[in-house]
């Protein structure tokens, strides 16, 4: 089972490199991290605090978009180019493939974070700004983040186009990051229905404001561990239980 | 001719009855991890909730900055911010009843979106009442006027503080005068401008011009706080009545009334005042005080 699915996971990660959307991205992410010497004087003192914010948020944000636009088409390219009946003659199982083109989608995000991470302490080097480890933490907790988008991409991937696939996916992370707005509207609202509905969706959406530490990171504040922990495994038990359904979705696509 | 053969992969085998509801099972159960994991989360977060909304606050940019940063969405922006501002305002309505950020909040908003007189409105009575703060109120709302040289709200807003809370009746006409030469002016503002001129605050006046700001607005939160003012407003009115009551006891028969049935059957009040909050009113040096502490009038 291993060999099946690290077979298919190399497989997408070689294909996925080659993809010219990541090397942009990943260039982009790259030069708006850079353009930060610009911006230096005219932060007014703040010049520290603006370089971390800019560059922490150009590697979720392209990443993010990584996962977007190259999850979101990962397994419909297989069926495009009919690669996908050669794929399923194979003695693969269908939640295998899925798994596959998951780990393999994860490496590519992983190996483009590593990229953008080095590059950002670089820059940072480079500005004499400071370079503290513990901006590392807010990389992490996005790398978890990006577990769940992924997951989420994957599934819409497994039964729709590109295009609306992107567009799911992004209404999902949109939601994910205003999910505390949500709860405060179930709690404030004077509609059961609205109650109801909002709570549901705070409940199964995924939580995304969970992984955002970035504000803390930047200005050092000690951040409770224990917290950390429980995010990091509620991005396990989500990714596990979308993964799950994007094959049981898959299992039941006839091709 | 011998060939050597790769042994054919097996092939998985079907699944059975039982595995075709055990992804379902799991997923179930997946969620309901999902669910109990963001509860432990939520109440984690709990205790470092107060911290947490200062220090968001303090994480906001200033407004020139954000207005900057949203690009094309400034609009978009701003409603965000009224949002978190509301949640901010809310929050600490409930507990501890300090806006330490309530006015850099909206001036964000307002930097974001210049025309938003909704925030300059709730932004400028929270601000004076709330938090205390009225001539930040007041500076807040003159950055208004100038953004909306044609809003009357904004400058009757200026008078309202102006005359109710610093006492600056001359002020309070002035705004009041300016904000009733506005196109669509409220109807009554010339009369307020008048009576600011006039009349030195009484309670009547006071109450008249929060039943109109109470007829004039949608926001809930506003609403409410119009509805806590008159509260302590009837409060107000019934020790300053009390006192009153007990002065000229005082001065006809050179002693303090023994109680309240006293003033009574001397015909110097028509009957006991209520107390709005349930507490009652007793004397102390000849001050009328009531048993509701500070802290827990609304």
């Amino acid at each position: 089972m291993i060999d099946r699915v690290s077979g298919v996971a190399l497989n997408t990660f070689r294909e996925s490199v080659r993809d010219k959307v990541l090397v942009t991205l990943i260039v982009f992410a790259v030069l708006v991290m850079g353009s930060s010497r610009v911006i230096q004087p005219l932060a007014l003192g703040e010049e520290a605090k603006i370089i971390k914010d800019l560059g922490l948020s150009a590697i979720t944000l392209f990443c993010v978009l990584i996962s977007i636009l190259v999850g979101g088409r990962i397994v419909y390219r297989e069926v495009e180019k009919r690669t996908i009946y050669i794929m399923l003659s194979k003695p693969v199982r269908r939640w295998e493939f899925i798994l596959g083109k998951y780990l393999g989608l994860m490496a590519v995000l992983v190996v483009s974070m590593v990229i953008m991470t080095a590059a950002f302490y670089l820059i940072l080097l480079v500005l004499g700004v400071g370079a503290p480890l513990y901006l590392l933490l807010a990389v992490l907790m996005t790398l978890f983040e990006l577990a769940i988008l992924t997951a989420v991409a994957v599934l819409f991937s497994s039964f729709s186009t590109p295009i609306t696939g992107a567009v799911f996916t992004f209404a999902v992370y949109f939601v994910g990051q205003m999910s505390r707005d949500l709860k405060l509207l179930a709690a404030m609202s004077p509609s059961p229905v609205v109650k109801a509905v909002s709570y549901f969706c705070y409940y199964v959406l995924p939580n995304l404001a969970n992984f955002n530490v970035r504000p803390e990171v930047v200005y050092g504040v000690p951040l409770d561990p224990s917290a950390l922990l429980l995010s990091g495994l509620y991005a396990i038990v989500y990714t596990a239980t979308v993964l799950l359904i994007s094959a049981v979705i898959f299992n039941r696509r006839e091709f | 001719m011998l060939t050597e053969v790769t042994p054919r992969p097996k092939v998985p085998g079907r699944a059975g009855p039982l595995a075709s509801i055990l992804p379902a099972v799991l997923i179930v159960w997946g969620f309901v991890g999902v669910y109990l994991l963001q509860l432990t989360i939520d109440r984690a977060g709990e205790n470092h909730l107060r911290e947490k909304a200062v220090a968001e606050m303090a994480y906001f940019p200033s407004g020139r900055f954000a207005r900057e940063a949203a690009i094309e969405f400034q609009s978009l922006a701003a409603d965000l911010i009224w949002l978190r501002g509301i949640q901010y305002y809310g929050f600490h309505l409930m507990s501890d009843r300090k806006y330490e950020w309530l006015g850099h909040v909206f001036d964000i908003l307002t930097s974001l979106d210049p025309r938003f007189i909704g925030a300059y409105h709730f932004g400028a009575i929270t601000l004076a009442w709330d938090a205390g703060k009225p001539h930040e109120a007041i500076d807040f709302l003159i950055s208004g006027m100038k953004a909306n040289p044609l809003s009357w709200q904004i400058p009757f807003d200026a008078g309202f503080i102006c005359y109710m809370l610093l006492h600056d009746y001359g002020r309070a006409s002035t705004f009041f005068e300016v904000a009733s030469k506005m196109p669509n002016a409220w109807f009554i503002l010339a009369r307020w401008a008048a009576i600011a001129k006039a009349k030195a605050g009484d309670f009547l006046t006071a109450r008249e011009m929060w039943l109109d700001i109470l007829k004039s607005t949608e926001n809930r939160a506003l609403k409410a706080l119009v509805v806590r003012q008159l509260k302590n407003l009837e409060l107000s009115e019934a020790i300053d009545r009390l006192q009153k009551a007990v002065h000229r006891f005082q001065e006809d028969r050179r002693r303090l009334p023994a109680d309240w049935n006293e003033l009574l059957a001397a015909g110097y009040i028509e009957q006991m005042p209520a107390e709005p909050y349930g507490g009652r009113f007793y004397l102390k040096d000849g001050k009328v005080l009531t048993t509701t502490p500070p802290s827990q009038r609304e």
